[in-house]
Protein backbone atom coordinates (compact mmCIF):
# COMPACT_ATOMS: atom_id res chain seq x y z
CA UNK A 1 0.00 0.00 0.00
CA UNK A 2 1.13 3.57 -0.62
CA UNK A 3 -0.12 6.99 -0.74
CA UNK A 4 -1.30 6.77 -4.36
CA UNK A 5 -3.34 3.73 -3.95
CA UNK A 6 -6.72 5.69 -3.25
CA UNK A 7 -6.56 6.90 -7.26
CA UNK A 8 -5.12 3.84 -8.52
CA UNK A 9 -7.92 1.75 -7.09
CA UNK A 10 -10.83 3.53 -8.14
CA UNK A 11 -9.06 4.19 -11.66
CA UNK A 12 -8.85 0.79 -11.97
CA UNK A 13 -12.16 0.15 -10.46
CA UNK A 14 -14.14 2.67 -12.65
CA UNK A 15 -12.30 0.71 -15.78
CA UNK A 16 -13.66 -3.04 -13.95
CA UNK A 17 -16.47 -2.93 -17.09
CA UNK A 18 -14.16 -2.22 -20.31
CA UNK A 19 -13.94 -5.72 -21.95
CA UNK A 20 -12.34 -6.78 -25.27
CA UNK A 21 -14.80 -9.12 -26.80
CA UNK A 22 -12.56 -9.52 -29.99
CA UNK A 23 -12.44 -13.36 -30.32
CA UNK A 24 -8.76 -14.73 -30.33
CA UNK A 25 -9.41 -16.72 -33.83
CA UNK A 26 -10.25 -13.33 -35.45
CA UNK A 27 -6.91 -12.15 -34.19
CA UNK A 28 -5.19 -15.86 -35.18
CA UNK A 29 -6.69 -14.91 -38.55
CA UNK A 30 -5.69 -11.04 -39.56
CA UNK A 31 -2.04 -12.63 -38.36
CA UNK A 32 -2.45 -15.41 -40.88
CA UNK A 33 -3.62 -12.49 -43.69
CA UNK A 34 -0.57 -10.24 -42.56
CA UNK A 35 1.82 -13.03 -43.18
CA UNK A 36 0.71 -13.43 -46.39
CA UNK A 37 0.94 -9.96 -47.43
CA UNK A 38 4.21 -9.81 -45.88
CA UNK A 39 5.37 -13.01 -47.74
CA UNK A 40 3.73 -11.24 -50.95
CA UNK A 41 5.54 -8.30 -50.10
CA UNK A 42 8.92 -10.14 -49.47
CA UNK A 43 9.04 -11.64 -52.80
CA UNK A 44 8.69 -8.53 -54.60
CA UNK A 45 11.76 -6.74 -52.44
CA UNK A 46 13.89 -9.79 -53.00
CA UNK A 47 13.49 -9.29 -56.51
CA UNK A 48 14.29 -5.77 -56.17
CA UNK A 49 17.50 -6.43 -54.09
CA UNK A 50 18.78 -9.13 -56.55
CA UNK A 51 18.56 -6.03 -59.64
CA UNK A 52 19.96 -3.64 -56.95
CA UNK A 53 22.85 -6.06 -56.92
CA UNK A 54 23.35 -6.70 -60.30
CA UNK A 55 23.31 -2.38 -60.82
CA UNK A 56 26.28 -2.27 -57.91
CA UNK A 57 28.45 -5.09 -59.54
CA UNK A 58 28.61 -3.31 -62.29
CA UNK A 59 29.40 0.27 -60.62
CA UNK A 60 32.20 -2.08 -58.66
CA UNK A 61 33.76 -3.40 -62.19
CA UNK A 62 33.55 0.41 -63.37
CA UNK A 63 36.01 1.01 -60.82
CA UNK A 64 38.16 -1.72 -61.11
CA UNK A 65 38.10 -3.01 -57.68
CA UNK A 66 40.31 -0.42 -56.37
CA UNK A 67 38.59 1.40 -53.88
CA UNK A 68 35.71 1.25 -51.70
CA UNK A 69 32.06 0.68 -52.97
CA UNK A 70 30.55 3.73 -51.43
CA UNK A 71 26.84 2.66 -51.82
CA UNK A 72 26.07 -1.14 -53.25
CA UNK A 73 26.30 -4.66 -52.93
CA UNK A 74 29.33 -7.10 -52.02
CA UNK A 75 31.94 -6.80 -55.58
CA UNK A 76 32.56 -9.69 -57.51
CA UNK A 77 34.45 -12.43 -55.64
CA UNK A 78 37.40 -11.45 -58.35
CA UNK A 79 37.61 -8.10 -57.09
CA UNK A 80 41.03 -7.66 -54.98
CA UNK A 81 41.25 -6.20 -52.19
CA UNK A 82 37.66 -7.01 -50.87
CA UNK A 83 36.07 -4.21 -49.36
CA UNK A 84 32.20 -4.70 -48.42
CA UNK A 85 30.21 -1.89 -49.23
CA UNK A 86 27.65 -1.73 -46.32
CA UNK A 87 24.47 -0.45 -48.08
CA UNK A 88 23.01 1.03 -51.17
CA UNK A 89 19.94 3.74 -52.00
CA UNK A 90 17.93 3.23 -55.25
CA UNK A 91 14.99 4.55 -56.95
CA UNK A 92 11.81 2.79 -56.41
CA UNK A 93 9.34 1.01 -56.13
CA UNK A 94 6.90 3.83 -58.00
CA UNK A 95 7.97 7.09 -56.15
CA UNK A 96 9.57 5.55 -53.22
CA UNK A 97 13.50 4.92 -52.75
CA UNK A 98 14.73 2.01 -51.56
CA UNK A 99 17.55 1.76 -48.77
CA UNK A 100 19.46 -1.67 -48.41
CA UNK A 101 21.44 -2.44 -45.11
CA UNK A 102 24.55 -5.36 -45.69
CA UNK A 103 24.38 -7.76 -43.15
CA UNK A 104 27.65 -7.72 -40.91
CA UNK A 105 29.60 -4.61 -42.74
CA UNK A 106 30.59 -1.01 -40.93
CA UNK A 107 28.29 1.74 -42.21
CA UNK A 108 29.63 4.75 -43.58
CA UNK A 109 26.98 7.22 -41.48
CA UNK A 110 27.92 10.38 -43.64
CA UNK A 111 28.06 8.46 -46.92
CA UNK A 112 24.89 6.92 -46.26
CA UNK A 113 23.20 10.74 -45.06
CA UNK A 114 24.23 12.44 -48.25
CA UNK A 115 22.69 9.12 -50.32
CA UNK A 116 19.75 9.88 -48.70
CA UNK A 117 20.22 13.90 -49.04
CA UNK A 118 20.72 12.94 -53.05
CA UNK A 119 16.83 11.07 -52.99
CA UNK A 120 15.12 13.88 -51.47
CA UNK A 121 15.21 12.46 -47.41
CA UNK A 122 16.83 14.17 -45.09
CA UNK A 123 18.31 12.36 -42.72
CA UNK A 124 20.31 11.52 -39.53
CA UNK A 125 22.55 8.58 -39.30
CA UNK A 126 24.28 7.26 -36.68
CA UNK A 127 26.21 4.47 -35.24
CA UNK A 128 26.04 2.32 -32.26
CA UNK A 129 23.49 4.89 -30.71
CA UNK A 130 19.96 6.35 -31.65
CA UNK A 131 18.61 9.92 -31.54
CA UNK A 132 15.32 11.02 -31.34
CA UNK A 133 14.10 14.12 -30.41
CA UNK A 134 12.53 15.32 -26.87
CA UNK A 135 9.19 16.59 -26.74
CA UNK A 136 6.42 15.77 -29.17
CA UNK A 137 6.64 12.80 -31.32
CA UNK A 138 6.47 12.73 -35.10
CA UNK A 139 3.57 9.98 -36.19
CA UNK A 140 5.99 7.72 -38.09
CA UNK A 141 2.83 6.85 -40.59
CA UNK A 142 3.57 4.90 -43.96
CA UNK A 143 6.70 6.76 -44.13
CA UNK A 144 8.80 3.70 -43.95
CA UNK A 145 8.30 -0.03 -44.65
CA UNK A 146 10.80 -2.06 -43.41
CA UNK A 147 11.62 -5.88 -44.38
CA UNK A 148 14.39 -8.39 -43.55
CA UNK A 149 15.27 -10.59 -46.44
CA UNK A 150 16.45 -14.58 -45.41
CA UNK A 151 19.73 -13.53 -45.33
CA UNK A 152 19.86 -10.86 -43.33
CA UNK A 153 20.03 -7.63 -45.52
CA UNK A 154 17.34 -5.21 -44.47
CA UNK A 155 15.42 -3.58 -46.81
CA UNK A 156 13.33 -0.12 -46.65
CA UNK A 157 11.12 1.30 -48.91
CA UNK A 158 10.91 5.32 -47.81
CA UNK A 159 8.24 6.97 -48.96
CA UNK A 160 9.76 10.41 -48.84
CA UNK A 161 6.50 12.10 -50.12
CA UNK A 162 4.79 11.17 -46.56
CA UNK A 163 7.19 12.68 -44.29
CA UNK A 164 5.93 15.39 -42.72
CA UNK A 165 7.64 19.04 -43.61
CA UNK A 166 10.09 19.76 -40.74
CA UNK A 167 11.01 16.14 -40.04
CA UNK A 168 13.62 14.32 -40.90
CA UNK A 169 14.27 10.12 -40.41
CA UNK A 170 16.76 9.23 -37.61
CA UNK A 171 18.65 6.11 -38.05
CA UNK A 172 20.41 4.01 -35.47
CA UNK A 173 22.95 1.69 -37.17
CA UNK A 174 23.93 -0.93 -34.40
CA UNK A 175 25.40 -4.16 -34.82
CA UNK A 176 22.49 -6.33 -34.55
CA UNK A 177 19.57 -4.47 -35.91
CA UNK A 178 18.63 -1.14 -36.68
CA UNK A 179 16.15 1.88 -35.42
CA UNK A 180 14.33 4.18 -37.21
CA UNK A 181 12.25 7.17 -36.05
CA UNK A 182 11.09 10.34 -37.31
CA UNK A 183 12.13 13.30 -35.89
CA UNK A 184 11.40 17.31 -35.86
CA UNK A 185 13.94 19.25 -37.57
CA UNK A 186 16.04 22.28 -34.96
CA UNK A 187 14.11 20.00 -32.08
CA UNK A 188 16.54 18.97 -29.36
CA UNK A 189 17.84 15.56 -29.10
CA UNK A 190 18.13 12.69 -26.89
CA UNK A 191 20.67 10.08 -28.22
CA UNK A 192 21.19 7.01 -26.55
CA UNK A 193 22.84 3.46 -26.63
CA UNK A 194 20.39 1.30 -25.37
CA UNK A 195 17.02 0.38 -25.93
CA UNK A 196 14.43 2.88 -25.81
CA UNK A 197 11.41 2.57 -27.72
CA UNK A 198 11.87 2.27 -31.37
CA UNK A 199 9.16 2.97 -34.10
CA UNK A 200 10.36 0.51 -35.64
CA UNK A 201 12.80 -2.40 -34.48
CA UNK A 202 14.24 -5.02 -36.75
CA UNK A 203 16.07 -7.76 -35.89
CA UNK A 204 18.90 -9.44 -38.20
CA UNK A 205 16.42 -12.82 -38.68
CA UNK A 206 13.04 -11.50 -37.88
CA UNK A 207 10.26 -9.81 -38.88
CA UNK A 208 10.58 -5.84 -37.85
CA UNK A 209 8.71 -5.45 -35.01
CA UNK A 210 7.05 -1.72 -34.27
CA UNK A 211 7.49 -0.96 -30.17
CA UNK B 1 2.74 -23.71 -35.00
CA UNK B 2 0.01 -25.25 -32.78
CA UNK B 3 2.37 -24.77 -29.69
CA UNK B 4 2.96 -21.20 -30.43
CA UNK B 5 -0.86 -21.16 -31.82
CA UNK B 6 -2.41 -21.88 -28.10
CA UNK B 7 0.79 -20.22 -26.13
CA UNK B 8 -0.55 -17.29 -28.01
CA UNK B 9 -4.05 -17.80 -28.00
CA UNK B 10 -3.77 -17.76 -24.00
CA UNK B 11 -1.96 -14.93 -23.82
CA UNK B 12 -4.52 -12.68 -25.85
CA UNK B 13 -7.58 -14.14 -23.64
CA UNK B 14 -5.56 -13.39 -20.52
CA UNK B 15 -4.35 -9.63 -21.71
CA UNK B 16 -7.00 -8.45 -23.89
CA UNK B 17 -8.93 -7.06 -20.95
CA UNK B 18 -5.77 -5.34 -19.08
CA UNK B 19 -4.49 -3.95 -22.87
CA UNK B 20 -7.43 -2.45 -23.32
CA UNK B 21 -8.00 -0.92 -20.38
CA UNK B 22 -4.72 0.53 -20.43
CA UNK B 23 -4.94 1.75 -24.11
CA UNK B 24 -8.47 3.49 -23.46
CA UNK B 25 -6.94 5.44 -20.58
CA UNK B 26 -4.58 6.90 -22.29
CA UNK B 27 -6.49 7.63 -26.00
CA UNK B 28 -9.72 7.99 -24.11
CA UNK B 29 -11.82 6.67 -26.52
CA UNK B 30 -13.26 2.95 -26.59
CA UNK B 31 -13.36 2.31 -30.05
CA UNK B 32 -10.16 3.76 -31.23
CA UNK B 33 -8.08 2.22 -28.58
CA UNK B 34 -9.96 -1.43 -29.48
CA UNK B 35 -8.94 -1.69 -32.80
CA UNK B 36 -5.30 -0.42 -32.08
CA UNK B 37 -5.53 -2.95 -29.67
CA UNK B 38 -6.51 -5.75 -32.11
CA UNK B 39 -4.07 -4.34 -34.65
CA UNK B 40 -1.11 -4.36 -31.88
CA UNK B 41 -2.32 -7.81 -30.54
CA UNK B 42 -2.28 -9.28 -34.59
CA UNK B 43 1.22 -7.72 -35.13
CA UNK B 44 2.26 -9.49 -31.35
CA UNK B 45 0.97 -12.77 -33.33
CA UNK B 46 2.88 -12.19 -36.53
CA UNK B 47 6.10 -11.71 -34.66
CA UNK B 48 5.08 -14.09 -31.55
CA UNK B 49 8.34 -15.74 -31.94
CA UNK B 50 10.30 -12.50 -31.09
CA UNK B 51 7.70 -11.07 -28.74
CA UNK B 52 6.82 -14.00 -26.50
CA UNK B 53 10.92 -13.48 -25.58
CA UNK B 54 10.08 -9.56 -24.40
CA UNK B 55 10.65 -8.60 -20.78
CA UNK B 56 6.93 -7.69 -20.60
CA UNK B 57 4.90 -8.95 -23.65
CA UNK B 58 1.68 -7.09 -22.57
CA UNK B 59 3.49 -3.66 -22.45
CA UNK B 60 4.94 -4.43 -25.96
CA UNK B 61 1.05 -4.79 -27.06
CA UNK B 62 0.38 -1.32 -25.30
CA UNK B 63 3.09 0.38 -26.90
CA UNK B 64 2.55 -0.27 -30.36
CA UNK B 65 -1.44 0.09 -30.03
CA UNK B 66 -0.16 3.55 -28.72
CA UNK B 67 2.09 4.33 -31.15
CA UNK B 68 -0.06 3.44 -34.29
CA UNK B 69 -1.88 6.53 -33.57
CA UNK B 70 -4.84 8.26 -34.50
CA UNK B 71 -3.15 8.98 -37.92
CA UNK B 72 -2.85 5.03 -38.56
CA UNK B 73 -7.43 4.73 -37.31
CA UNK B 74 -7.74 7.86 -39.91
CA UNK B 75 -6.23 6.22 -42.38
CA UNK B 76 -7.76 2.59 -41.72
CA UNK B 77 -11.11 4.79 -42.03
CA UNK B 78 -10.46 7.23 -44.26
CA UNK B 79 -10.90 9.84 -42.67
CA UNK B 80 -9.91 13.44 -43.37
CA UNK B 81 -6.97 14.75 -41.02
CA UNK B 82 -8.10 17.48 -38.46
CA UNK B 83 -5.71 20.39 -37.60
CA UNK B 84 -4.22 19.21 -35.01
CA UNK B 85 -3.25 15.50 -36.33
CA UNK B 86 -2.63 13.40 -33.34
CA UNK B 87 -5.20 14.63 -30.58
CA UNK B 88 -7.96 11.81 -29.80
CA UNK B 89 -10.35 11.32 -31.73
CA UNK B 90 -13.54 12.74 -29.17
CA UNK B 91 -15.73 9.52 -28.26
CA UNK B 92 -15.63 7.85 -24.49
CA UNK B 93 -14.26 4.69 -23.40
CA UNK B 94 -18.26 3.76 -22.19
CA UNK B 95 -18.96 0.57 -20.60
CA UNK B 96 -19.92 2.62 -17.36
CA UNK B 97 -16.63 4.41 -16.76
CA UNK B 98 -16.86 7.73 -14.90
CA UNK B 99 -17.17 10.38 -17.43
CA UNK B 100 -15.79 13.08 -14.89
CA UNK B 101 -12.10 10.75 -14.38
CA UNK B 102 -12.16 10.16 -18.40
CA UNK B 103 -12.28 14.34 -18.16
CA UNK B 104 -9.28 14.56 -15.54
CA UNK B 105 -7.23 11.71 -17.70
CA UNK B 106 -7.60 13.73 -20.95
CA UNK B 107 -6.46 16.66 -18.89
CA UNK B 108 -3.40 14.96 -17.84
CA UNK B 109 0.43 15.13 -20.21
CA UNK B 110 0.32 12.22 -22.68
CA UNK B 111 3.44 10.82 -20.52
CA UNK B 112 1.77 10.55 -17.21
CA UNK B 113 -1.25 8.95 -18.47
CA UNK B 114 0.58 6.48 -20.00
CA UNK B 115 3.07 5.64 -16.51
CA UNK B 116 -0.54 5.31 -14.84
CA UNK B 117 -1.74 3.31 -17.81
CA UNK B 118 0.70 0.59 -17.47
CA UNK B 119 1.28 0.89 -13.61
CA UNK B 120 -2.74 0.32 -12.98
CA UNK B 121 -3.41 -2.33 -15.77
CA UNK B 122 -0.61 -4.18 -16.33
CA UNK B 123 0.98 -3.57 -12.98
CA UNK B 124 4.50 -3.37 -14.22
CA UNK B 125 6.73 -2.07 -11.43
CA UNK B 126 8.38 1.64 -11.94
CA UNK B 127 11.49 -0.34 -13.37
CA UNK B 128 9.85 -2.10 -15.85
CA UNK B 129 7.50 0.73 -16.81
CA UNK B 130 11.06 3.05 -16.83
CA UNK B 131 12.19 0.68 -19.94
CA UNK B 132 8.93 0.37 -21.72
CA UNK B 133 8.70 4.22 -22.15
CA UNK B 134 12.19 5.05 -22.59
CA UNK B 135 12.75 6.90 -19.64
CA UNK B 136 14.64 6.73 -16.08
CA UNK B 137 12.82 5.50 -13.05
CA UNK B 138 13.04 8.49 -11.16
CA UNK B 139 11.13 10.19 -14.14
CA UNK B 140 8.31 7.78 -13.96
CA UNK B 141 8.04 8.24 -10.01
CA UNK B 142 7.65 11.76 -10.70
CA UNK B 143 5.69 11.49 -13.38
CA UNK B 144 2.85 8.80 -11.44
CA UNK B 145 3.26 11.51 -8.38
CA UNK B 146 1.82 14.41 -10.45
CA UNK B 147 -1.13 12.81 -12.83
CA UNK B 148 -2.13 10.93 -8.91
CA UNK B 149 -2.28 14.53 -7.47
CA UNK B 150 -3.94 15.80 -10.11
CA UNK B 151 -6.13 13.15 -10.33
CA UNK B 152 -7.23 13.32 -6.68
CA UNK B 153 -7.16 16.97 -6.84
CA UNK B 154 -9.81 16.73 -9.83
CA UNK B 155 -11.84 13.89 -8.63
CA UNK B 156 -12.48 15.05 -5.17
CA UNK B 157 -15.94 15.28 -4.51
CA UNK B 158 -17.87 18.87 -4.69
CA UNK B 159 -19.40 19.24 -1.13
CA UNK B 160 -15.77 18.21 0.97
CA UNK B 161 -15.30 22.35 0.54
CA UNK B 162 -18.56 24.14 0.12
CA UNK B 163 -16.27 27.28 -1.07
CA UNK B 164 -14.60 25.38 -3.91
CA UNK B 165 -15.70 25.77 -7.63
CA UNK B 166 -15.27 21.98 -9.65
CA UNK B 167 -14.95 23.37 -13.44
CA UNK B 168 -15.00 19.94 -15.26
CA UNK B 169 -14.55 20.35 -19.27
Amino acid sequence: MNEHDDVMCLVRESFSGLRMDLPVEDVLAAGRARRRRQRRRLSGLTAAAAATAGAAVAVTLTLGGAGPARSGAPPSPSASPVTLATFSVTDGPGHSTTLTLYKGTRLDPSALREDLARHGIPALVTVGTFCRSTGASVSFGQVVQPSTLPDGTDVMVINGAAMPPGTRLSIGYFAGHVRLLLIKDGAPLSCSSTSGQPAVHITPSGTPIRG
Amino acid sequence: MGHEQDEFADFYRASRDSCLRAVTAVVGDRELAEEQVAEAFTRAWTSWGQVRRHAAPRAWVVRTALNLGVSWWRRRHREVPLADHDSAVPGGPGDGVDPALIAALRRLPTRQREVLALRIFLDLDTETTAKVIGVAPGTVTAHLSRAVAALRRDLQPAHTDPDATEVIR
